[in-house]
């Protein structure tokens, strides 16, 4: 859920660059949708399809030489597919709608700056059965940006953009179930509201000639989450704060037939939360993790990690219209201070460390100047030394075949 | 090209072999499940494979329509449809879009045959039908935007003859009443694949049940073929065949 949280943050931050381009229109739209839909058959399990949606609308409004509104819509949907460990099941769906208002003012002939607003409804639901409005991660977030961009290079579209964002975030129907059960009197003030936060992001992004790189800070302070004291085991007086840095950096280049647009990007997650697992609800004493596992086991700094991930995407234009594409996604995350547990739920001396590596080959064919389909087939490996997997796949291998189609304007 | 595609199968079919076998049983078990879940939505997607929601191309005043598959074959909706073109794009004022009203009915010819052919089944009613209106503006000379509205309603009524009344856990049901119904927006791009050919992408958009869809559609003067996805319904690709006349 962070995860998605930060993903529609970042998302709404790369919207901005997405209709730059500025003519002497009074209006130019903005349209973008994509469209995909696969089989994914797993190891583990039986064979499943899910889709993605992706539907940007935006009007950009020319007021005056210097001053622009630009208003977009974005829709999008994730079905079920192979998930990376520890984040989804396969079933998960989620759903959400956003809306973003930025004014764009220049400032001379190099600077601009774009004060926003963003509002986004995201559901969640982990099967078609369920109601998308009952969703226990159903998110509202609403919030603010200031955004700057400073031109260096006309010729060569360099820009170095630098985003501050603030976002509320509230889960209206997240509700934390154990303490509902512990506690029945005393529901909505102690149970609801664990995941309502306030997020805040600033990020740095310099471009120029088909380069791009990035700096990323973000942090999620927690409204009424507490923090797990690791030495007793209770919640205690502090709030959960998580702080996350991301760097990336890649390009788009074409050269001759081939058109390449490698990615790569390091992240260090930190929170103040510390995790207490409880294999038995009738052991004894709670031990640290570092003194050997237990019934019911502390695990200081459990959500900690560092990830590192290398996406390259590779298209051979063998005609105007035909491409025989590849490409190969890499993520690795290692846990600083989370042991890798074995078969029978207990915690082993090594730090737990996920990889997950899809190759995808495709054929794309161009059907005009603003639409492409696109047949892939991928192959997916994730390995984990986390061997319980009683809830979540940690290893195991996929194959997914299915059809994309865009239509960008 | 060729060469290419069957690499590509044997490949996959190399690597299937290595997994466990596909259990349709289990699959299909699932989708029956689904569908007595939830049978009005199972059968509303494919009313909205038979309602016409693309705009009437540039010239043309009024359309009618018919779906062939997969809502009359082998479905058994009897259904028609028509599109009515209150005024061309620019005509009133330049810039302003185009507006088409659009509208159909369709009936389950099967669920009265059903009806007729049963004892236990004194009358089955399977039908629905979907009013909106379309505004389409043109953003380059290839490219037609659309954005529109429609409401969707379909009805489905059984009454069971006394005697055979639906059994639910210990309570008998005389009849059921049931149905599924929405208001949608709808979202799309269209560009020209020839003379007189066109091809379309589009989103529709549930507000009150958040049903959503998206339609993929080449249609030339008299057929549409089409390329329906309900991303959360029991069949997800519903390939659409649909024969109209445009006037």
């Amino acid at each position: 859920m962070k995860k998605t949280i930060l993903a529609l943050a970042m998302m709404s931050a790369a919207n901005s660059y997405a209709a730059v381009a500025e003519d002497s229109k009074i209006f130019t739209p903005y349209f973008d949708m994509t469209l995909m839909e696969a089989a994914y058959l797993p190891s583990k399990g039986n064979i499943f399809s899910g889709g993605n949606i992706n539907t940007q609308v935006g009007l950009l409004s020319k007021i005056t030489k210097k001053d622009s509104l630009f208003g977009l819509y974005s829709f999008n949907y994730n079905g079920p597919a192979f998930q990376p460990q520890d984040t989804k099941q396969f079933t998960d769906r989620d759903m959400s709608h956003g809306f973003n208002f930025e004014y764009r003012r220049s400032l001379g002939e190099k600077f601009r700056v774009r004060p926003g607003v963003s509002f986004v409804t995201n559901y969640a639901r982990s099967g078609a059965n369920e109601a998308w409005q009952n969703g226990l991660y159903n998110m509202n977030s609403k919030g603010g940006q200031l955004a700057a961009d400073y031109s260096f290079d006309f010729e060569r579209n360099g820009f170095l953009t630098a985003t501050y964002i603030m976002r509320k975030v509230e889960f209206p129907n997240y509700t934390d179930l154990l303490r509902e059960f512990k506690n029945a009197d005393n529901t909505a003030e102690t149970s609801g509201g664990l995941q309502d936060q306030l997020l805040t992001q600033f990020s740095l992004r310099p471009n120029w000639n088909g380069f791009f790189a990035g700096y990323t800070y973000t942090q999620q302070v927690y409204k009424n989450q507490m923090v797990v004291d690791a030495h007793s085991g209770v919640y205690g007086n502090t709030k959960q704060k998580d702080k996350t840095t991301t760097i990336d950096g890649g390009f788009r280049q074409r050269l001759w037939i081939f058109e390449l647009s490698p990615m790569l990007s390091y992240s260090a997650h930190r929170s103040n939360q510390n995790f207490l697992r409880y294999k038995s609800a009738l052991g004894g004493d709670i031990t640290r993790m570092t003194e050997g596992s237990n019934d019911i086991t502390m695990v200081p700094k459990n959500y900690d990690y560092n990830e590192a991930s290398l996406i390259v995407p590779v298209d051979l234009n063998v005609t105007g219209k035909w491409a025989i594409g590849g490409a190969l996604n890499v993520t690795r995350r290692v846990y600083t201070d989370r042991g890798a547990r074995d078969v029978d739920n207990n915690y082993t001396l090594s730090k737990q460390k996920n990889l997950m590596s899809t190759l995808t080959g495709s054929i794309r064919k161009r059907m005009n100047d603003v639409a492409t389909v696109r047949l892939f087939y991928s192959i997916v490996v994730a390995s984990s030394n986390n061997k319980f997997e009683k809830y979540m796949p940690s290893n195991y291998t996929g194959n997914s075949v299915g059809v994309a189609y865009q239509l960008s304007y | 090209m060729k060469k290419l595609t069957i690499a590509l199968a044997v490949l996959m079919s190399l690597n299937g072999s290595s997994f466990a076998a596909i259990d349709w049983e289990s699959k299909g078990m699932q989708m029956v499940g689904e569908i007595v879940a939830n049978p009005s939505a199972f059968f509303y997607d494919f009313q909205q494979d038979l309602e016409g929601t693309t705009p009437l191309p540039p010239g043309k005043t009024f359309s009618v329509q018919t779906g062939l598959f997969p809502t009359l074959l082998p479905m058994s909706y009897l259904n028609l449809s028509g599109k009515y073109r209150l005024h061309g794009e620019g005509r009133l004022a330049p810039g302003v879009p185009q507006l088409d009203l659009i509208g159909g009915y369709c009936d389950m010819y099967a669920a009265r045959l059903v009806a007729r052919n049963s004892d236990s089944i004194d009358s089955a009613k399977l039908n629905g039908y979907y009013l909106g209106a379309i505004l389409s503006s043109s953003v380059s000379p290839k490219i037609r935007t659309f954005w529109g509205y429609k409401r969707s309603v379909l009805g489905a009524k059984f009454e069971f003859t006394p005697g055979n009344e639906l059994d639910l856990l210990g309570t008998k049901v005389g009849n059921v009443d049931t149905g599924f119904k929405d208001d949608f927006l709808m979202a799309g791009i269209e560009t020209p694949k020839g003379i007189n050919k066109f091809w379309s992408m589009q989103l529709n958009y549930g507000v009150r049940t958040q049903t959503f869809s998206t339609k993929l559609s080449w249609y030339g003067p008299h057929f549409e073929l089409g390329l329906n996805i309900y991303p959360e319904g029991v069949l997800v690709f519903h390939p659409v065949w649909n024969f109209h006349v445009l006037f």
